[in-house]
């Protein structure tokens, strides 16, 4: 069924691919079928990620990126395209733009970046690729390719990728992306951004690439690589003096509103057991609120999950923190029960999990910790 | 005419039999260290190279059993299992590889709680996902059982799509579940050669 509609929907792309005058961007004007065909995939791609529990759902920081946006568009050739800027629940390190203005931001590449003048660098490259069409050239390229192969519906269906007409998700050629840099970095010096604040962003996602073995994500990488974006900006920065531009950076602001999300993706790292990237990022949030029990138990988590040589002492440390900033946190009393029960401490461990009980009579390891206290009295150490 | 016809019909209808039934075999079910009863109905798929069982295709329900090298890493998380894990850390990283994993989409944990089987404490798990993003598409519901023995991590999974499959086989699975055995204990093997 699957393969019958990807099939319908390339033949409708094919059938659409007639007209070559000028085709504007914006949906009030009119567009050509083929654009208003992508901006319907468009439309269905973002429902279905929308409702797909994908979404990390803050107002305040969704109103934050499109303020953003907004001080970057005054300067854009497509003042009228309506861009929309949303965030997913995601550690990985992309983000990528639907042709109808809809930009999707990772909490992974967020969660790395230190001021305000990263982000617009980097959503001026994303709104770059629905300014210039970038998907409508892609569908365009593939179109002649395979029309010059005499290719069939199955092969283009292929090269379109699963995701259909949206070439947005999954990349572009070298060349888009260049001139996604290029004009993207044109927007954020108008909007009075530091240019020099990409390079170093691109500079700390290679390391971490390097250091965690991480796959190249999409928004650095196939098209071109992480490498050759470095240097893309480094020769825009060179070409007219660019990087003598100091521009704003809004580090605190940025940093005050994104703190809540560092805090969520570095859970979601530790959940992928990327130990060295959730504590550096925890300890990032910590430097902007010192007394959050909350991170420190996060901390925690991430040495005892992690589990080398002298870890389980530092979790104890963190979870100590974090019972201290706040005795009511049940899940730090639940964590140092489980780190004593472990140890043979059977006493200390029960504890901590009649704290914990006490505390979230409900909690959802409830039935485990009931175990462990039945055997704590068990063992006589009651 | 007629006879030849009837003939070829009557061939035709028994090659067809024979290859149902050889479909739906327990043919090259490996039970690797573990022993269960399979109630009857059940089948393995051909093309599918584990202890994979259905009643009425794999993609309305079926029954997984594995039984894994503990230190065999995730697709989804660089966390590990480990021989002195708790079940619930062992549930833990088996529900972060779930959650991290992005060909499914609407994960949720249900139930997380401890149990035994086959004598050894492990766990159990009760979840939800579907396969396809946004609001269409089927919702799939799993019963998940773990334990960790030895240098093995064994695990019997029921997953069905959550309406009326789920709760129409879920007794087949509980017989299964209950008639489980591990028949080598990979611990008191290791024992054993190191005497």
């Amino acid at each position: 069924m699957k393969n019958i509609a990807l099939i319908i929907a390339v033949c409708c792309l094919v059938a659409g691919c007639a007209t070559s005058r000028p085709i504007p961007v914006c949906q009030t004007l009119t567009a050509s079928e083929e654009e208003q065909m992508l901006w319907r995939r468009a439309q269905e791609e973002q429902d279905a990620i929308d409702g797909s529990g994908l979404l990390y759902q803050d107002g305040e920081i969704e109103n934050y990126l499109n303020q953003v946006a907004e001080k970057l568009q005054t300067n854009s050739i497509s003042a009228d395209i309506s861009f929309q800027i949303k965030v997913i629940k995601d550690p990985k390190l992309n983000a990528f733009a639907l042709p109808n203005g809809v930009i999707y931001i990772h909490t992974g590449i967020l969660a790395r970046m230190e001021n305000e003048a990263q982000l617009a660098a980097l959503l001026a490259h994303e709104m770059t690729h629905c300014t210039h069409r970038h998907s409508l050239k892609t569908l365009r390229n593939i179109k002649d390719r395979t029309q010059a192969k005499s290719a069939t519906i199955r092969e283009l269906a292929q090269l379109l990728g699963i995701t259909g007409s949206i070439a947005s998700i999954n990349g572009y050629t070298r060349e888009l992306e260049t001139e996604a840099d290029r004009v993207g970095l044109d927007l954020a010096v108008k909007a009075n951004y530091d240019p020099n604040e990409v390079l170093k962003l691109f500079e700390l996602l290679k390391l971490e690439n390097e250091i965690e073995g991480v796959e190249e994500p999409y928004f650095l990488g196939t098209h071109p690589k992480v490498q050759q974006r470095i240097e893309n900006v480094n020769r825009w920065l060179a070409e007219k003096n660019r990087g003598k531009i100091k521009g704003s950076k809004n580090t605190i602001k940025f940093q005050s509103r994104m703190s809540r999300l560092m805090l969520e993706n570095a859970r979601l790292d530790l959940r992928q057991g990327k130990f060295f990237i959730a504590q550096s990022t925890v300890k990032k949030y910590l430097s902007v609120n010192p007394d959050d029990a909350q991170a420190y138990f996060l901390l925690g988590e991430i040495f005892r999950q992690r589990g080398w040589k002298n870890d389980s002492v530092a979790a104890i440390n963190n979870y100590e923190k974090s019972i201290s900033l706040n005795p009511s946190f049940a899940e730090s009393h639940k964590a140092m029960g489980l780190i004593h029960y472990k140890d043979g401490e059977k006493r200390r461990a029960k504890k901590y999990f009649e704290s914990c009980l006490l505390l979230s009579p409900n909690t959802a390891d409830k039935a485990y910790i009931q175990g462990y206290l039945k055997l704590c009295t068990a063992n006589g150490e009651g | 005419m007629k006879k030849i016809l009837t003939l070829l019909i009557s061939l035709l209808l028994i090659t067809s039999c024979a290859s149902v039934a050889q479909k739906r075999s327990l043919k090259d079910l490996s039970n690797n260290d573990f022993s269960v009863e399979i109630p009857e109905g059940w089948w393995k798929p051909k093309h599918i190279d584990k202890f994979f069982i259905t009643k009425d295709g794999h993609s309305l329900q079926y029954v997984l059993i594995q039984q894994r090298p503990i230190d065999r890493p995730y697709r989804n998380t660089k966390k590990k299992l480990n021989k002195g894990m708790l079940p619930q850390e062992a549930a833990g990283v088996i529900i972060d590889d779930l959650a991290s994993d992005r060909r499914i989409y609407n994960f949720k944990v249900i139930e997380n709680a401890p149990v035994v089987i086959d004598g050894r404490e492990g766990f159990k798990l009760l979840f939800t996902f579907k396969l396809e993003k946004g609001k269409k598409g089927v919702i799939f519901k799993t019963l998940y059982y773990g334990f960790i023995s030895g240098d093995s991590f064994f695990n019997l999974r029921y997953n069905a799509a959550m309406r009326y499959y789920f709760e129409k086989d879920i007794a087949a699975f509980e017989y299964i579940l209950s008639s489980f055995k591990v028949v080598k204990d990979n611990a008191a093997l290791k024992f054993a050669r190191d005497l």
